[in-house]
């Protein structure tokens, strides 16, 4: 898995100080990061803070990007998602902001209207992870989903679900279990 | 939960610990057993490469071309400005105020008051309106020729030092001017640079951001699609504490709708409730007389 060549080549013009490279990047891949900032967020303004926030780490942590360890879109969404979460938890500790985003929704999302903004590699990804998702149960899909995307911590997500703790725990752990496992099937699968 | 958790519990934690959902109570404790741990090291690297994945379900979605032209907009500029904030040698030479504030100052912004920067504390009860010093503005494309300006005054500058008998007042000049292109960028790119995105309720939608320096109390103030004040009119800037509205002076927007302006003052981090821009009489009220069409709450 290993990173798109041309992703690598922007990245060491990014390094070097070329910040056309960024805008190029940015072209390529700003549909990614906004569509999972824009689910982890409700507002526009706070949704096009992050976006540019990620991207400007990028920017600033471009020579510590090692090829070696993921795909560049992989670098970037934990970006984005980490972004993301700081904005969505300092929202809530300021203004209590309900969860945002679709919470609970089932992703079982198909694709046959296309991924605007992905290349080949990641509409697989996406597909493969899709797919995964489906396949676990929609308790335990919940319960990852609203601490992937929702930023809750456990303890957020029991009280929210009013399921006990402990239960939260046990559907969090099976479920990033058998992602895991699925992810593995498919990825076999489709190579 | 405390720090001698056992391997079995701690193995229990490590997916939420891959999700950073696990509550604080419990993470100090898990971290501790991880940091000497390798079998737990190497676990939790695999289940946070499966997490990494998990960003894939969320669908891509196209950016409304305005939004992500003017995300794209900035980031470039920023990064160029980045740098060559980051290759510039340091400069030696501070411009004394009295020389750098009238060699910087533009023609489209009144400062409110003139008193030099300084350090006070809020009063609840006064309007601070003439404490916040504004130093300069520019037009948005002064601030993206800033880059090919300070090298030109580089250049300038080593020039007349190499020459004999070059006068000091045009040497201040020079470095006063070259003095106030880094310290845009320092303001727009430092590390402790808090970012607020003022919107509006008017048709022609203005935008506008600011960019709040705490290391150095400086505040930028970037505005795009501004529509010229009305006759005998101007646009005020005010920063809001949940006990007073401190003006950062008036402005008006260049021909096509931008302006940068520059202020500084210093406030405590915790006490910015929201950014405001008003439209106010000619010279500027000593406090908002109109509702804010352009605000960001923080």
């Amino acid at each position: 898995m290993g990173a798109h060549p041309d992703d690598a080549v922007l990245l060491r013009r990014m390094a070097a100080g070329d910040e056309q490279a960024l805008g190029i990047l940015y072209d390529r891949w700003n549909a990614l990061v906004h569509g999972v900032v824009a689910r982890m967020l409700r507002e526009a303004n706070d949704v096009e803070d992050v976006v540019e926030e990620v991207f400007w780490q990028a920017w600033r942590q471009a020579s510590r990007f090692d090829p070696t360890r993921g795909a560049m879109q992989t670098w970037l969404l934990t970006i984005a998602r980490s972004r993301a979460m700081d904005r969505a938890r300092s929202l809530r500790r300021r203004r209590e902001d309900p969860l945002v985003g679709d919470d609970g929704q089932v992703v079982t999302e198909q694709t046959a209207e296309g991924n605007p903004g992905l290349d080949a590699e990641a509409s697989e990804r996406r597909r493969i992870v899709v797919a995964a998702l489906a396949d676990l149960p929609n308790e335990q899909r919940e319960a990852l989903e609203l601490g992937y995307f929702g930023g809750l911590s456990q303890s957020e997500i029991a009280a929210r679900t009013g399921q006990p703790l402990g239960t939260v725990k046990t559907r969090m752990r099976l479920a990033l279990q058998k992602l895991r496992s699925q992810l593995q099937i498919l990825s076999e699968e489709a190579q | 939960m405390s720090e001698d958790m056992t391997h079995e519990a701690v193995r229990e934690a490590l997916e939420a610990l891959a999700l950073d959902a696990l509550d604080a109570s419990e993470r100090d404790g898990v971290m501790a057993h991880v940091a000497d741990c390798v079998t737990c090291q190497a676990e939790l690297a695999a289940l946070e490469t499966t997490v990494g994945e998990l960003a894939f379900a969320a669908r891509p979605l196209a950016m409304a071309p305005g939004q992500r032209d003017r995300v794209r907009f900035r980031l470039v500029a920023r990064a160029a400005a980045d740098r060559d904030a980051a290759s510039a040698p340091p400069l030696h030479v501070e411009p004394r105020r009295e020389e750098r504030e009238p060699a910087s100052r533009a023609a489209n912004v009144t400062p409110i008051g003139a008193a030099p920067t300084v350090r006070r504390r809020m009063s609840g009860s006064v309007w601070l309106a003439m404490a916040a010093s504004v130093i300069a503005v520019l037009g948005i494309g002064a601030f993206l020729n800033a880059r090919a300006e300070r090298d030109s005054l580089r250049e300038a500058v080593q020039l007349a030092a190499t020459e004999r008998g070059a006068r000091a007042a045009a040497m201040d000049s020079l470095r006063a001017s070259l003095g106030d292109k880094d310290r845009t960028i320092a303001n727009l790119t430092g590390e402790n640079v808090a970012m607020m995105t003022l919107t509006s309720t008017m048709p022609e939608a203005p935008t506008g951001r600011m960019f709040w320096d705490q290391a150095h109390d400086a505040w930028t103030f970037v505005g795009h699609r501004l529509p010229a004040p009305k006759p005998g009119r101007t646009y005020q800037l005010w920063l809001v504490t949940p006990t007073a509205k401190i003006s950062a002076g008036t402005f008006a927007p260049s021909a096509n709708g931008e302006v940068m302006m520059r202020a500084t003052y210093a406030l405590a981090k915790d006490s910015l409730a929201a950014v405001a821009v008003t439209d106010e009489p000619g010279a500027g009220s000593a406090q908002p007389t109109t509702t804010p069409f352009l605000v960001a709450s923080k």
